[in-house]
């Protein structure tokens, strides 16, 4: 009896790990029918949303189980996704007791994130990267480096935790352009457009957007629809500081420049 | 002309690795998603030639995501992990700056096209992913690597 409790456990925890760390909606669902029954629980029923968890069992012969989560959107974390499923996929095979698995779950949530400084200089090599592509030369990309890094340098160190979402979008977007304008200005970079188009990718919510895509298909619209307003606000905010700034310049410069 | 193409491919599978670091992709799948961007944004680039950006972009990301269910099968592992990453490349980045752009210098003509193209982007990006998904389990398996 007590057993069912734990393993009714696990799955619920494994649920919260997937949903927070940006897996689709399906999978936090098959995962945790999975687990509840490779431990044997037949009567567990989950209802999955973008932003909790409602698991409840119980039958004439199973104890009555109910667990309700609340989980707020947030940054992806793949490694944990990855983690998680793997876990899942070893607890079919039968190889951990539900004490096992909450160990390991504990130490999946324990993970740490990538390095700062590794994230940093992804977001300047990236940056640089999609600037060459999108049709910047050698300079535009360099410059597009550098505004990548202050990118995230800023909402690593000083946006993070302490502005809303959409505050740190058109904050971000507007620093860019900022940035972009003034490398420009000095000489570093031939194309603005370029260099800024670069340099705005590490903002874009592709996370939101491609999960938002998955989840409607699989024909979960609440989530898929919660999702897709996060994906376009976030686009909107981010053309909005782009804007704001240009508007600025524009009206700074006179509009001749360009 | 070549040596730009493979100049670009490699720009574009640096960047996806990038992304990919930013995601919290394990260190282990970062080749991978760099070969699905490269392979994504060279398919693009070469369609561009031959028609629109938006038909170009829905042929490209139809590869990007089988390559990513391929590579998911293979390494049992969720599609997720490359997909995400993989698609960068392809994203309308740069049909957002121009529409944002375009309404502040108040040429909203332009700013209209720019949106709309934008927007025809988005959508063959959901077809792409659509379609590919809803092609069975199995087309994928065939290349699973049986573990002992």
């Amino acid at each position: 009896m007590e057993d069912n409790r734990e393993a009714l456990d696990v799955a619920a925890r494994a649920g919260e790990i997937l949903l927070a760390s940006g897996a689709e909606i399906f999978r936090v669902e098959e995962t945790i029918s999975r687990i509840t029954q490779a431990y044997g629980v037949t009567s567990s029923d989950a209802f999955v949303l973008s932003s909790g968890i409602f698991l409840t069992a119980g039958s004439d012969r199973e104890r009555e189980f109910a667990r309700v989560r609340h989980i707020p959107l947030c940054a992806a974390r793949l490694d944990r996704v990855a983690a998680v499923n793997q876990l899942s996929r070893e607890i079919v095979a039968g190889k951990h007791t539900p004490s096992q698995a909450r160990e390991r779950l504990d130490e999946i949530e324990k993970l740490p994130p990538k390095p700062r400084l590794h994230q940093i200089l992804a977001s300047g090599i990236g940056s640089a990267c999609f600037c060459f592509l999108f049709g910047g030369d050698w300079m535009d990309s360099l410059a597009s480096f550098f505004a990548g890094v202050l990118l995230y340098v800023y909402l690593l160190c000083l946006a993070r935790g302490r502005l809303s979402k959409i505050a740190s979008n058109i904050s971000g977007g507007a620093l860019v352009t900022l940035l972009g304008i003034l490398l420009y200005q000095l000489g570093l970079g031939h194309h603005l457009g370029e260099m800024i188009i670069g340099s705005i990718i590490p903002l874009v919510p592709g996370v939101a957007f491609t999960t938002a895509i998955r989840d409607i298909a699989d024909e979960d619209y609440i989530a898929g629809a919660v999702r897709m307003l996060d994906a376009l606000l976030v686009t909107f905010c981010i053309a909005m500081g782009v804007g704001l700034v240009m508007m600025g310049y524009h009206h700074f410069i006179g509009g001749l420049v360009l | 002309m070549n040596i730009r193409i493979l100049i670009e491919f490699f720009a574009a599978a640096l960047g996806t690795m990038a992304f990919a670091l930013l995601f919290h992709v394990p260190r282990k799948y970062y080749p991978y998603c760099g070969l699905i961007g490269g392979c994504g944004w060279v398919c693009y680039e070469l369609l561009l030639h031959v028609c629109s950006a938006p038909i170009a972009t829905f042929f490209a990301n139809v590869l990007v995501v089988f390559l990513s269910r391929l590579f998911a099968v293979r390494k049992s592992c969720p599609v997720t992990l490359f997909l995400i990453s993989g698609i960068f490349p392809l994203v309308p980045g740069a049909g957002i700056y121009w529409t944002a752009y375009y309404l502040v210098t108040n040429e909203l003509d332009l700013a209209g096209a720019r949106g709309f193209l934008t927007l025809k982007i988005a959508v063959a990006i959901v077809l792409s992913i659509l379609l590919v998904f809803e092609l069975p389990q199995k087309v994928f398996s065939f290349w699973r690597k049986d573990r002992p």
